[in-house]
């Protein structure tokens, strides 16, 4: 039933919550950390609305002196991490060339990187700050990732649009698959930036005062550790939850447009849905990809309904923590725990065995997965 | 890895400072010409250095004006070089099942010329144009590769700095060997940007001269611009379809060095796990390895890096075979380097020819293997190596062998 593997940890630093137990927890009391934009943040936009870590500190993870080095992106990836390693009780050190990490983004760097160009164009090339050149790489969060926990395995990032976090989980599926490691973490990393806020809302992204549709911008990091099973029931662990369903579809169009294409949504979920080998009706919860582009968000409902026979019983991850391309490892991270028998905030009797994670972007980008409880072993 | 379906090479296409297209890149490449010249794309007098490699006329009459105007730089490039590839490949896209064909590609700087143009005009309270922003998400040119060819399966864009398309082809080779795909069109477009320039300027890594590779005085890098497509597809549907083989993508390693966000790990270990790594993947031995296609940026820390690290995976094969850096003629083009230094080898195990180190007079005792010093040369290679090596400690090898083998 694993095909894609076992998830034994999670870790989240979000808007909701510095731990993954907090953000579920928050999450499921209906809470949602989407604000009005501070007078600072504002500036010029017409956005009105964010969800960011506000308050966020990287101790005591990560001590001061040290913290100072990583970028805010990077930050909230390494705690993540460790927090999913933690969870997992997995040790690196017994085998450290056999986990690896993927993480998707779309804004890791943003904040080095404007730095640097900012003094580059408004001083000079020579005045630019040596220190934030190499944070200004996407792939800064994953690497520092495994510098700071010491994993030799595969590292990529992803960026793919809305869904990259999916996209992370997928090359970690084919990771384990084709035996390049025997765990990875998966997941997502976002930072909010106001000039990357400027570019979003002035190509018209972002929901506002001008604007109905559009997306309102979140942040964090989010990582869950995924096994092969045999190697996690194997080494002991309890798994929170497993992959068993992934499903990928694209709607070929411009880069920058969302485009609702009814077919495309329906193929990615029966997509994943035939991936994991079950029917609509062992889905007991939907994550929607719902996220305030009007159009895409009316063509998501109508087809879970049509696929559904009915609307299905859904909370939207992204009303409560902001899109971003990190979003889908939000998601991911609460269905691994909405599905545990592990700090479940959900009642007993209202527990979902299976949930349907929905991820879609702008460019034509489709993808979506089915995590569902872990196995219990025959004692 | 054991593998139930096997990858082949079916299409090449190239946009590079010494060539337009792969046979233009190819000839010139054996003839060991230069494209590191004075930066024309930006001012690049307030800056340490003036020279890149930078691409002269993007071969894009395919496109209308109006296609043009919402496509960057790096859009036209991979779009012009993955239609070559395309072509190559002899696929009627139009009877395939779209479903199938996916694109994975590395990216990084993407449209960011254009967003420091708005970035700029921003900062001195000018209006910005939006169009200028547009693009610049590296995922950009993956999505209009996608759309060009109408491809709907599986796509991604790989951001793992300079070995992002080394890491692209390797994942798209996955994706046809686990079966998510049955054809992959992957590689990668990078163009030059005020910001990359600046930043390794800023670090002190550019050579103001055109960079030497493996050279006792070699300064630093030339920084260039390229895009390498490659249309990777199943074998046997490959053989069956009649399709030009022009390699074998056996495997890839991919690892973490887990050593430092920016200095490569002297001792070769590092490096060298990522070698053994691919080595393994691809069911080869070090003794089988005729061929490397060097990271080798020409940095004083990567080159005597690279050398501790092929010494490292190889071990006596190290001393026997020929290791040779395009980079001293196409420069260093970043999130596409292993993409088009992908092209270079694919074309080393079709044709048996080796293309040169150029600039080099040196030898460095630190770097003492045979770095085909500025001719290129004839040579049995059946089973080539291409590294990629990158900021954040993302190592990439990718092994090609010749068709025929």
């Amino acid at each position: 039933m694993s095909s894609h593997g076992v998830i034994t940890g999670t870790g989240a630093v979000c808007p909701l919550g510095r731990t993954a137990p907090e953000f579920v927890r928050r999450l499921f009391a209906g809470e949602s950390a989407v604000r009005p934009l501070t007078a600072e943040e504002k500036d010029g936009l017409q956005a009105t609305h964010v969800a960011r870590c506000d308050g966020f500190t990287p101790q005591p993870e990560i001590p001061a002196m040290k913290a100072r080095r990583f970028d805010r992106g990077s930050q909230f990836a390494i705690i993540a991490c460790a927090q999913a390693l933690a969870e997992a009780g997995y040790d690196v050190s017994k085998s450290p060339s056999e986990i690896g990490i993927a993480l998707g983004t779309g804004s890791a760097g943003a904040g080095a990187l404007t730095e640097f160009l900012r003094v580059l164009l408004v001083e000079s090339p020579e005045a630019a700050p040596p220190f934030h050149f190499p944070n200004t790489v996407a792939n800064a969060p994953a690497s520092q990732v495994s510098i700071e926990l010491k994993l030799l395995g595969p590292n990529v990032t992803i960026t793919q649009k809305d869904p990259s976090a999916l996209n992370a989980l997928l090359f970690s599926s084919i990771a384990l698959s084709s035996r390049r490691a025997r765990a990875m973490l998966a997941g997502g990393v976002d930072e909010w930036n106001r000039y990357y806020a400027l570019g979003f809302d002035r190509v018209g992204a972002l929901r506002g005062e001008k604007r109905q549709s559009g997306i309102v911008q979140g942040e964090g990091g989010f990582a869950v550790l995924l096994e092969r099973e045999e190697d996690a029931r194997g080494r002991g662990a309890v798994p929170l939850a497993a992959v068993t369903g992934i499903a990928m579809a694209g709607s070929p169009c411009e880069p920058y447009r969302f485009t609702a294409d009814r077919e495309t949504v329906e193929k990615t979920i029966r997509g994943a849905l035939a991936d994991a080998g079950v029917e609509p009706s062992g889905i007991d919860l939907v994550f929607p990809s719902r996220n305030g582009v009007l159009d895409m968000d009316a063509a998501e409902d109508e087809m879970l309904r049509s696929i559904f026979g009915k609307r299905p019983r859904s909370v939207s991850v992204k009303d409560a923590i902001g899109e971003m391309a990190a979003a889908g490892g939000g998601q991911l991270v609460a269905a691994s725990r909405a599905v545990s028998r592990k700090d479940n905030p959900i009642p007993e009797g209202e527990r979902p065995r299976r949930v349907l994670v929905d991820s879609f972007g702008a460019g034509g980008n489709f993808l979506a997965a089915v995590v569902e409880a872990a196995r219990v072993p025959a004692a | 890895m054991i593998k139930d379906r096997r990858v082949v090479v079916t299409g090449i296409g190239a946009v590079t400072s010494i060539g337009a297209d792969a046979a233009e890149f190819w000839s010139n490449l054996l003839a060991g010409k230069c494209g590191i010249r004075p930066v024309s794309l930006f001012d690049a007098v307030p800056y340490r250095t003036q020279t890149a490699a930078e691409v002269g006329e993007i071969p894009d009459g395919f496109l209308s004006a109006a296609e043009k105007r919402r496509m960057s730089r790096a859009d036209r490039m991979g779009l012009a070089a993955a239609r070559e590839a395309v072509e190559q490949s002899g696929l009627d896209l139009s009877s395939e099942d779209p479903a199938r064909l996916g694109v994975i590609l590395g990216g990084g700087t993407s449209g960011l010329l254009d967003s420091e143009d708005f970035f700029f005009h921003h900062l001195h309270g000018k209006k910005a144009r939006p169009s200028k922003v547009l693009n610049h998400m590296p995922d950009a040119i993956t999505d209009r590769v996608a759309q060009h060819f109408g491809a709907e399966g599986i796509k991604s864009t790989i951001t793992t700095a300079c070995s992002s398309s080394a890491n692209a082809m390797g994942y798209a080779h996955d994706a046809i060997a686990s079966g998510w795909a049955d054809v992959v069109i992957t590689g990668g477009s990078d163009v030059l940007a005020r910001l990359t320039y600046g930043g390794f300027n800023s670090l002190r890594s550019v050579d103001p001269e055109p960079c030497r590779p493996f050279d006792r005085e070699r300064k630093g890098l030339s920084i260039g611009e390229a895009a390498g497509i490659l249309v990777f597809e199943e074998r046997e549907r490959a053989l069956r379809r009649g399709a030009p083989v022009l390699a074998e993508f056996l495997g890839y390693g991919v690892t973490s060095d887990a050593y430092h966000m920016t200095a490569p790990d002297p001792s070769g270990a590092a490096g060298g796990r990522t070698i053994q790594a691919a080595l393994e993947c691809s069911g080869v031995n070090a003794s089988d390895v005729d061929y490397v296609n060097a990271h080798g940026t020409a940095t004083p820390q990567n080159d005597s890096a690279e050398t501790a690290a092929i010494k490292w995976a190889l071990g006596d094969r190290a001393r026997e075979i020929p290791v040779s850096s395009i980079k001293s003629m196409v420069g260093h083009c970043l999130c596409a380097s292993g993409a088009i230094e992908g092209v270079a080898t694919v074309l080393t195990v079709r044709d048996q020819l080796i293309p040169p180190t150029i600039h080099y007079e040196n030898a460095d005792p630190a770097c003492d293997l045979d770095y085909v010093p500025n001719a290129a040369r004839e040579g049995r290679v059946e089973i080539a190596l291409s590294n990629s090596f990158a900021f954040g400690g993302n190592s990439s090898v990718v092994v090609f062998a010749s068709p025929g083998r």
